[in-house]
């Protein structure tokens, strides 16, 4: 992936020929087009420049470099077309790392320094919960592309106010309750849980509990384990699992730990013992591309978008495209990427204007049709409504890794959690 | 039973990767005085050394256990020979700052070469699969861990202990200028034992492919802090200390994930403060 990954240099060719093109192109519509055209467009002064931040080193540097291809797709797509209301975009892209003090520098750096119009990026639910104040004090727009704490939109856009954060990737709302949908038509009674031991993995566990549940009231859950950050050896916590004897696994393991989890576990027997196995983001390309044949088949799998689903031409397209760009599928964050810097050309054409307060009113409420399918930006709390698939690992001669069979698709307004988010009736299952 | 047995199993088989590195950490900073962060990358450059002997020239793993580390020696001699060398006599941050700039060139240079995403090491064939032990699965891989640990103790105490080598090495980590102007060449056993240590560390990252699964840029991190807990309640320079510390280390969060999940993480830590209150020189430190 080195090879195709994007250096510095490369990048600054990209956007310095992008500049020149759009140079070009303006000249040549200043000198041709009729005044009153002229006129229409936008009044948009300078480039229109996105922050990107996202983890480029450590454990999960490889999810870095899919946000990476997809946001430099839209980059060069945008640019090659005209740009954003005829202006170019510019991007810079940095290490986020996990840690929120270096988001918050990144961030500022980012405002004060490099003058960006907007930010995106974030794939640490805490960085993103640490950044949403200061996002209000420097007042520009963040797209939360991976962060999936449902705190960060119930929180602080909804309760708080913080009108400057938008997310277009699922929220934990998938993993957690959207599992229990899948999860009530099995047989199986008896629940546990391998997860990570922060934030992210107790809320979803949480959440798959309750709306378990309410959906099915004889569920029982008998173990739970809890890995922290950086787990190699899942060993004692695959020890916990067996001896509770379960019906069902649930775990929102991700990443490497999750090919890690997978691989002890098979090891371990743990898949022919327990039955029903639900990885909620298990589709994601770095775990099916990681693990390979080694993915058992029969395990339900989830992600905040997997490139078999929507069978749109949009999604096809896109996935060709991405494919002939990078020599790759799409991961999620890829995806969610791609469509952040195209909801800010979308809304940043429909305000006509780059200004903070002008681009949130547009993007509340907005459609945007995006390679994950019609994103819809609930006005309340800034969170995209879309669906996502589940289905069960099976392999296909067209793909060296797993993919998705029975794919089933709950639909997100039966899970998302709704305004005023505390309270009975904010939370499914809904009458 | 079966779950004792097993979370004793799963202690021991991760206290011996935690020991091979704090082997490597331990004679480098008991030989010649230099605590090095990059240990871990050490750790890490051998996994990724041994991924590629066994997936681009398509040997076998044996063959890729036998180069990868012997390639990553080949670093260890450069970064020993050109920089660490020229540090020995001033401050101990000076030397701390060196190597903590490796760690960073080290994982940039994994991220350039073998890209940042997660790589996949093929399965083993030999040792590939499980057994029952009390009706419940456990690798062979895993045994074979637990038996390489021990093994690699006793070359260690055998080649300080019984041979001229080991003889010379004592010497010259007690005394320099005496050893010096006895005619050892001080500087080159330094580069030698240098490189043995890498090779250990490297050794436990070949060895770390299987077992892991996973090969990602940050493998490092996790296991350096693991394996200066652990030579810090051995007594740091103690090689006996190390071994002991890894071993209790190792079952100790074992038994901590399985049976007090709410402290598995404070565990290790409350150790290490019991033992630098009551022993502050460690378990097998010497008294200063």
């Amino acid at each position: 992936m080195g090879k195709k990954g994007m250096n510095r240099r490369d990048f600054l060719k990209l956007t310095g020929a992008g500049s020149l093109a759009v140079a070009a192109g303006g000249l040549g519509s200043g000198l041709l087009a009729p005044k009153w055209v002229w006129g229409a467009t936008p009044k948009i002064k300078g480039p229109v420049k996105v922050g990107y931040q996202a983890i480029l080193s450590g454990t999960l540097a490889g999810y870095g470099e899919f946000h990476k291809m997809g946001a430099v797709m839209a980059v060069e797509e945008i640019n090659a077309k005209g740009g954003i209301a005829g202006q170019k975009v510019e991007m810079e892209f940095r290490d986020s790392t996990t840690k929120a003090d270096d988001a918050i520098k990144n961030a500022r750096y980012f405002v004060d320094s490099w003058g960006a119009d907007f930010l995106a990026g974030i794939d640490s639910s805490g960085q993103a919960l640490a950044l949403a104040p200061v996002m209000a004090q420097l007042d520009r727009v963040l797209m939360v592309t991976h962060g999936a704490t449902e705190k960060l939109t119930e929180e602080f856009v909804y309760k708080k106010g913080v009108k400057q954060i938008f997310r277009n990737c699922m929220p934990t709302y998938n993993d957690g309750h959207a599992a229990a949908f899948i999860a009530k038509d099995f047989p199986a009674v008896k629940w546990s849980t391998v997860s990570p031991k922060y934030e992210y993995g107790f809320t979803c566990w949480k959440m798959f509990q309750e709306s378990l549940k309410g959906l099915k009231p004889s569920v029982q859950f008998v173990a739970e384990s809890f890995a922290p950050f950086g787990t190699t050896d899942f060993r004692s916590h695959i020890n916990t699992i067996m001896d509770a004897k379960p019906d069902g696994l649930y775990s929102t393991e991700w990443a490497g730990e999750l090919i890690s989890f997978v691989r002890q576990a098979k090891a371990a027997g743990l898949f022919e013992k327990v039955k029903y196995v639900m990885f909620p983001v298990g589709a994601a390309m770095d775990v099916l591309e990681g693990l390979g044949k080694d993915m058992p088949d029969n395990i339900w799998i989830s992600a905040r978008y997997f490139f078999q689903y929507p069978k749109s031409k949009v999604n096809t397209d896109w996935v060709a495209r991405f494919n002939k760009r990078w020599n790759h599928y799409p991961a999620y964050v890829s995806e969610t990427a791609y469509s952040a810097i195209y909801a800010y050309k979308q809304a940043v054409e429909k305000a006509g204007s780059k200004d903070t307060k002008a681009v949130v009113a547009a993007m509340e409420g907005m459609e945007q049709s995006s390679p994950a399918g019609t994103r819809i930006f609930r006005k309340e709390d800034h969170q995209a409504i879309y669906d996502v698939p589940w289905g069960k690992t099976k392999s296909d001669p067209k793909y060296p890794f797993k993919v998705m069979a029975d794919m089933k698709v709950i639909p997100a307004k039966q899970y998302f959690n709704r305004p005023p988010f505390s309270g009975p009736g904010t939370t499914p299952p809904f009458k | 039973m079966q779950s004792y047995v097993h979370v004793i199993l799963a202690g021991l088989s991760s206290g011996m990767f935690i020991w091979l590195v704090a082997s490597g950490l331990t004679l480098i900073f008991g030989v010649l005085g230099v605590l090095n962060f990059a240990h871990g990358s050490f750790y890490m450059l051998g996994a990724y050394c041994t991924f590629t002997v066994l997936k681009y020239l398509g040997a076998g793993y044996w063959t890729g256990l036998l180069l990868g580390p012997l390639a990553v020696c080949a670093v260890g001699y450069v970064v020993e020979r050109f920089f660490l060398r020229h540090v020995y006599r001033i401050a101990l941050p000076y030397q701390l700052l060196l190597t903590f700039a490796f760690v960073l060139i080290f994982e940039n240079t994994v991220k350039i070469v073998w890209g940042g995403g997660a790589l996949s090491p093929p399965p083993l064939s030999f040792l590939g699969g499980s057994v029952p032990i009390l009706g419940r699965n456990f690798p062979v891989y895993n045994l074979f861990i637990i038996a390489v640990g021990p093994a690699v103790a006793l070359l260690l105490w055998a080649l300080l202990e019984k041979t001229w080598y080991g003889r010379i090495i004592r010497a010259s980590s007690s005394d320099r200028e005496m050893a010096a102007s006895l005619g050892v060449r001080v500087p080159a056993l330094f580069t030698g034992v240098f490189v043995f240590g890498t090779w250990l560390g490297a050794l436990g990252g070949g060895l770390s492919v299987p077992y892991v699964g996973l090969l990602t840029p940050g493998l490092g991190e996790t296991i350096i802090i693991e394996a200066f807990i652990v030579a810090v309640i051995g007594g740091l320079g103690s090689l006996k200390g190390a071994f002991a510390g890894a071993l209790v280390i190792g079952i100790l969060s074992a038994f901590g994930t399985r049976f007090f999940p709410a402290f598995d993480m404070a565990l290790t830590f409350i150790l290490m403060g019991a033992v630098l209150l009551w022993r502050p020189q460690g378990l097998f430190g010497a008294t200063r």
